[in-house]
């Protein structure tokens, strides 16, 4: 009874000081992450911590902790997740392993009354919401810049990411819509750089001797600072290589620019989406009414946004935006 | 020239000498330059690993190191962390990821000895906390090479890629270690009977805690030189140097059981690793076919190197 007085009391006087953030300061949301050994996935961790570590404390939600697998394997995440019900979180926001290997653990989760958003790695699982990324559309994106800065077309080298992961296929086929839609390019080699700039580097110089002159490479992310360092070792005119948001990538454009003027765009997702993901979860838990599909917005930079980019870059990161509550806010809005 | 086709490690020059030739066919000669200095540069550090693990292997039955790729990550980081830049301290990091990689090795053969762990859990579990400390040292960021560094891994000697200078210096030694030396035959001899060994009254454990510790000094050498080749150290860049190591050996007609190894066999494979992949992407196979390829590739010259050892046995 006493304990009873005293969480309505001090509801009252939490509803009275912030009267929209008591809805959700007694819940507890758990970041549930496969991986974290690259440099997207670290700048993804760190801006969680950033925006999760304020809203504890002024109470927007009572707690937001991050837990990542060690193997990257969906048995283990689906146990992690098993642990977080039992545990009693009341929100799991999860970047999967699988799109469906996670899904009986997801149900369960569900079932549990536990709300579940996906992002990035997205689950199929019905009773999860999905923020998703259009990465056909990513794919698509490059070849209309690349049209419409090689009006008279050419040759394109395309860089795939790891063979067999969705991601690469959607990315790829986007890029393939691109160039039927663009019929002025052809893509005369495809390698895969498993999104890693020393992947693409080795891929890239061990086709490169074999191709015709190349006008530009399109890429998935990651993987454009590696195919410039294989061109550059030959003899080739440079081709516009489209970047990934990577800060090696960046600096090397800028350098470039400063040296030649060389122009062309770099396309990803920011790794803050994961606070995106946070501030859904919020919203759910807050009692509001948010549709089971979102999209991700690009974070696209362009020669004249290049160097404020690069400047908000940490050395050896990717270009990143972490959202606020208002942005959740107006991505919900505009999927309904 | 049966006397060279009695040797083991033919059959991987030969399926190298092929794969070269059907790639530079497609431009009817024109990459020739390209991709053969494309091929050396890149099989050096397969080359590099690639002798280490061979001598972990040589150590008989169960013997491998399988912290290879978590060595080269984090020999990389610290190394570029620390150098910063500047051209000044490239000895220093070399220093330091010499140390790092006989770090690793010492506590890879501490755990297989003092624990009585297998070497392959040994090995992977002690990847792992190399893998976090990687990340934690520096949290995935990448920091550029000093330019002397950058421009040594990446230029040419006489139109050798320094780097495969380098990789075949070591080879060089390595060969030296193990036909001219009695440390050579010593670990040959643990490999074929561990117990006779031991009675023949070699020192077996200092043999094998020295292999293990080559193997990782190696690894971290690699791992310093790639990072400074492909312009910064990244946390997955050892990744695919684990099953690389291990397949460059046994392509190249070490025995896998130990005992029997060989130096130029794993020039062979690395080249050959290396441009099967350029051969079948040359050729715009798609990913699915490619790695079934490869695989059948693989599984073909292992098949006629082993098939040349029964004959003679």
């Amino acid at each position: 009874m006493n304990t009873r007085t005293m969480l309505l009391a001090s509801a009252t006087i939490l509803a009275v000081a912030m009267p929209a953030l008591a809805e959700t300061s007694d819940k507890t949301i758990a970041l549930s992450n496969n991986y974290a050994g690259n440099s997207w996935r670290q700048a993804m961790l760190t801006s969680w911590e950033t925006i999760t570590g304020p809203a504890v404390a002024d109470g927007t939600v009572a707690g937001a902790d991050a837990f990542t697998t060690a193997e990257n394997q969906a048995t283990e995440q689906a146990a992690q997740i098993q642990n977080m019900i039992l545990q009693g979180y009341n929100a799991i926001v999860l970047n999967a392993a699988s799109p469906t290997a996670l899904n009986g653990a997801v149900k369960e989760a569900c079932d549990a009354g536990i709300t579940v958003v996906s992002f990035d790695g997205i689950v199929t699982e019905p009773c999860a919401w999905r923020i998703a990324v259009n990465f056909k559309e990513m794919g698509r994106s490059q070849v209309e810049y690349l049209a419409g800065v090689l009006p008279e077309g050419g040759n394109l080298l395309e860089i795939r990411g790891l063979a067999g992961v969705f991601v690469d296929d959607e990315i790829s086929a986007g890029i393939a819509e691109g160039v039927a839609q663009f019929p002025q390019f052809k893509i005369v080699g495809s390698v895969h750089g498993d999104w890693a700039q020393d992947v693409a580097q080795k891929a890239v110089a061990g086709i490169l001797p074999s191709l015709p002159e190349i006008a530009g490479v399109v890429t998935q992310g990651g993987d454009g600072y590696g195919a410039a360092q294989a061109i550059a070792a030959t003899d080739r005119p440079m081709p516009v290589i489209v970047m990934g948001n990577r800060e090696d990538e960046l600096k090397w454009w800028k350098e470039q620019k400063d040296a030649n003027g060389y122009a062309t765009m770099s396309v990803s997702i920011a790794p803050g989406v994961s606070t995106l993901a946070f501030w859904v979860a919020q919203q759910i838990l807050d009692g509001n009414e948010v549709p089971k599909d979102l999209t991700v917005p690009f974070l696209r930079i362009d020669q004249d946004t290049l160097e404020d980019n690069l400047a908000n870059t940490q050395a050896g990161g990717v270009a990143n935006v972490e959202y606020s509550q208002a942005d959740a806010i107006a991505v919900i809005d505009a999927a309904k | 020239m049966k006397a060279l086709f009695a040797k083991p490690w033919i059959w991987s020059f030969v399926a190298a000498v092929s794969v070269w030739l059907a790639t530079i066919g497609v431009t009817g000669g024109a990459s020739t330059v390209g991709l053969s200095q494309a091929a050396l540069t890149f099989a050096a550090f397969s080359v590099l690993v690639g002798i280490g693990q061979m001598f972990v292997i040589t150590l008989g039955p169960g013997n491998i190191d399988l912290s290879v790729p978590a060595t080269m990550a984090l020999a990389g980081t610290v190394a570029l962390k620390y150098m910063d830049g500047q051209n000044g301290l490239v000895l220093h990091g070399l220093i330091i990821a010499i140390f790092i990689g006989g770090g690793v090795g010492t506590l890879n053969y501490a755990l297989i000895k003092a624990l009585r762990i297998p070497p392959i859990i040994a090995t992977l579990s002690m990847s792992f906390v190399v893998q976090s400390a990687a990340i934690w040292t520096n949290r995935g960021l990448r920091i550029k090479p000093p330019q002397v560094l950058a421009d040594f891994t990446t230029s040419t000697s006489l139109g050798i890629p320094n780097i495969a200078l380098v990789a075949l210096l070591m080879s060089a030694v390595a060969w030296v270690l193990l036909h001219r030396t009695p440390y050579g035959r010593w670990i040959m001899a643990i490999g074929q009977s561990l117990p006779a060994a031991r009675m023949a009254g070699i020192a077996v454990d200092g043999n094998r805690f020295v292999t293990y510790l080559f193997c990782a000094i190696l690894a971290a050498i690699c791992g310093y030189l790639l990072a400074c080749f492909s312009g910064g150290a990244a946390l997955n860049m050892g990744s695919e140097y684990l099953l690389m190591s291990i397949a460059v050996v046994v392509i190249g007609g070490t025995a896998v059981a130990g005992g029997d190894s060989n130096v130029p066999g794993i020039w062979g494979a690395s080249l050959f690793m290396f441009l099967v992949v350029s051969m079948l992407n040359t050729y715009g196979v798609g990913a699915g076919v490619r790695l079934i390829m490869t695989g059948v590739i693989i599984i073909t010259v292992i098949l006629l190197a082993s098939g040349r050892k029964d004959a003679i046995r």
